[in-house]
């Protein structure tokens, strides 16, 4: 007998397409059920804000940008665990984001090993590949 | 009183030695005179410059009302009028006017000689003209002072065989040297001169000595307490009396200017290089972004592959879909590359028929101040007739002045030999009109020579490491070449060729030009996606 457990929603925000085509695959193949968005707004407006338990989140976005998202949600009282995925290799960046309590920052192109470490650091676990 | 005319002479002239006024001379005189001859009261009237008008009146023996009327040549009772005499200068142009009464006691015991009157007439033209071209050098004196005040000017002369100096005032002050130290010598001022510039203010005095025409350069001081001055000599070459070498000339302190332009050209230089480097730094955070997005897909990809031929039983299906992506998002890579180098030299820019000599003459003209605080000395050689090019001015100038600034660089620690910088412009045997720069700097190893033009390779500590390779952009664009070759001596020599004369340049002038555009584009990428951390 199987028994049905319910995998956690990672929702993917960026708006470059290539990223939005590959990353949820990577994710469903760590166990993980995935959403993609395009943009901040497209997410916001989506029936997923509740359900998601973790969010790779682009920094540099047209309109809203991933910081100003991180804010929005805050302020709808929406406490969910991000990381920060970026193009643009900036340390100033990366700080930046962590003191804003992004659990990680991840530099394009990183490693399904770097993915993997970070979203084992969102739910706060420590499980074996 | 006997007293001949020659010590009357002598009294005089050494009253006027001791700097009397005019009047206690001539009051002395008139004095002298009533003491020789006994009865008469002599009187001397001293004209102004127009002749027209009494400047002064003295005739101690004569009462002081009838003096204040003098003027109008009335008679003071008990008095008569027995002699005048013109006072004249050497010229005959008319001085004064001295006048001798009788007085009315006199019965005549004396008489006055008119040898007599015209001897003191004498003594007192002589007199008046000492004091009156006294009073003219006095004020040309003044007028000089307030002059050089005022411009911050001091003048000297030297006469060149018996090297005999004389300093204006100010010009002790300006050596901060004691008025006392006189006479001024060669040696005094040498030991005020900055050492640094000492050889070179000794190569002009011994110029000078070979009787070059007027000179005209700079140099410092280092004064003893250790400050700095500058200062700008211009002299010119004339004779003295007897005839021989003699340079007059004017010193001005432009310390002040220096300051001025110093501070100015670091503040430009600084300028320079920050927009330098945060363009750069903007192009390539920008070019990093666009070329981060397609590799972030293809790593995914690869790793989604990887787990998915890996599981158990494997997903092939799935595998082949992600390696299809893989190669996807590669060739979007590459194609981004493509594009960035299409935007970097992009083709049909407008160019003009230029003289490589003009421009380059004035790339020397605007860095000539530059190269010169660096001690370097600019040499020339622009061949006489130079087939014109075609080509972009403003980047084949920025291309020079990168050359000379490298090359100045390069001798920037050079102690031990000169540093010069010769420029040469020559056409070569395929009508290719050829630019080197040869210094005689640090040099380069003959195995180095490939990195020179790599980016980012730099020997400086201010470098970016990309002026050559932005240069060599350039004339590759102009279809021409730039290399570089170790000298036979020290130091190095850049050298460009472009052909000559009328040809198609409607393609790939505008590489660098372009680059511009790329960096407003990447500025304006960069402010579009400012990150705003809350």
């Amino acid at each position: 007998m199987t028994v049905m457990i319910k995998r956690p929603l990672v929702s993917v925000v960026d708006d470059d397409e290539s990223v939005r085509e590959s990353l949820p695959d990577l994710l469903r193949e760590l166990g993980y059920s995935v959403r993609a968005f395009s943009s901040a707004e497209e997410f916001l407006a989506s029936d997923c804000v509740g359900e998601t338990r973790c969010l790779l989140l682009d920094i540099a976005m047209p309109g809203m940008t991933g910081p100003d998202l991180q804010q929005e949600l805050t302020v709808r009282g929406r406490d969910i665990p991000i990381i920060y995925i970026t193009a643009q290799a900036d340390e100033i960046v990366r700080a930046c984001s962590l003191e804003q309590r992004a659990v990680a920052c991840l530099f394009k192109p990183f490693s399904d090993t770097a993915l993997f470490e970070a979203l084992n650091a969102a739910f706060g676990v420590s499980r074996a590949t | 009183m006997g007293l001949g005319i020659a010590e009357i002479g002598a009294m005089v002239g050494g009253l006027i030695r001791l700097g009397r006024p005019l009047a206690v001379v001539l009051t002395t005189l008139c004095q002298l005179f009533d003491g020789t001859v006994k009865g008469y009261s002599s009187s001397v009237l001293l004209l102004d410059r127009t002749a027209a008008r009494v400047r002064e009146a003295v005739g101690p023996g004569l009462p002081d009302s009838y003096m204040k009327q003098l003027a109008a040549q009335d008679a003071a009772p008990g008095f008569w009028l027995h002699e005048v005499s013109p006072i004249l200068s050497l010229t005959g142009e008319p001085l004064g006017i001295f006048a001798v009464y009788r007085r009315e006691n006199n019965t005549g015991v004396t008489r006055c000689h008119s040898a007599l009157m015209q001897q003191f007439t004498h003594v007192a033209s002589a007199a008046i003209e000492h004091m009156r071209s006294e009073e003219a050098l006095k004020r040309s004196a003044a007028l000089l002072e307030r002059t050089q005040q005022l411009s911050s000017t001091c003048c000297f002369s030297w006469r060149v065989k018996t090297d005999e100096i004389s300093w204006s005032k100010e010009l002790c002050q300006l050596f901060e040297l004691d008025p006392a130290d006189v006479p001024v010598t060669l040696d005094l001022i040498g030991a005020r001169i900055h050492p640094e510039d000492l050889p070179s203010f000794q190569e002009i005095i011994e110029r000078a000595r070979g009787g070059v025409s007027d000179f005209e350069f700079e140099h410092r001081l280092r004064l003893p307490d250790d400050s700095v001055k500058y200062l700008r000599v211009v002299a010119h070459r004339t004779s003295d009396q007897e005839g021989q070498l003699e340079y007059i000339g004017a010193v001005q302190d432009v310390t002040h200017r220096r300051h001025t332009e110093e501070a100015l050209a670091k503040l430009r230089a600084e300028l320079a290089r920050a927009a330098r480097v945060a363009s750069l730094g903007v192009l390539t955070a920008a070019i990093a972004h666009e070329v981060n997005q397609p590799l972030a897909g293809i790593v995914t990809n690869a790793g989604t592959c990887r787990r998915m031929l890996a599981a158990d039983p494997p997903d092939v299906e799935g595998a082949r879909e992600t390696a299809r992506r893989t190669i996807r998002d590669a060739e979007r890579a590459s194609e981004i590359v493509k594009r960035l180098r299409a935007l970097f030299c992009k083709k049909g820019a407008a160019s003009e028929s230029m003289d490589l000599n003009e421009a380059t003459r004035e790339v020397v003209a605007l860095s000539l101040s530059e190269l010169e605080r660096n001690k370097v000395m600019v040499r020339m050689e622009l061949a006489g007739e130079l087939p014109r090019v075609q080509g972009d001015r403003v980047q084949l100038q920025q291309v020079i002045l990168n050359l000379f600034l490298n090359a100045s660089d390069a001798m920037s620690g050079v102690d031990d030999r000169p540093r010069q910088l010769l420029i040469r412009t020559e056409r070569d045997e395929e009508n290719r009109v050829r630019l080197s720069v040869r210094d005689t700097g640090v040099g380069f190893e003959p195995q180095g020579v490939d990195r020179l033009f790599d980016a980012f390779y730099t020997t400086k500590s201010g470098g970016m490491g990309i002026g050559l390779l932005v240069s060599r952009s350039i004339i590759e664009s102009h279809k021409g070449r730039l290399w570089a070759t170790p000298n036979d001596g020290p130091g190095a020599t850049f050298s460009f060729s472009i052909p000559g004369g009328a040809q198609d340049m409607t393609a790939g002038v505008s590489c660098a030009r372009n680059l511009g555009a790329v960096r407003t584009a990447a500025v304006t990428n960069a402010e579009e996606r400012h990150v705003r951390i809350p």
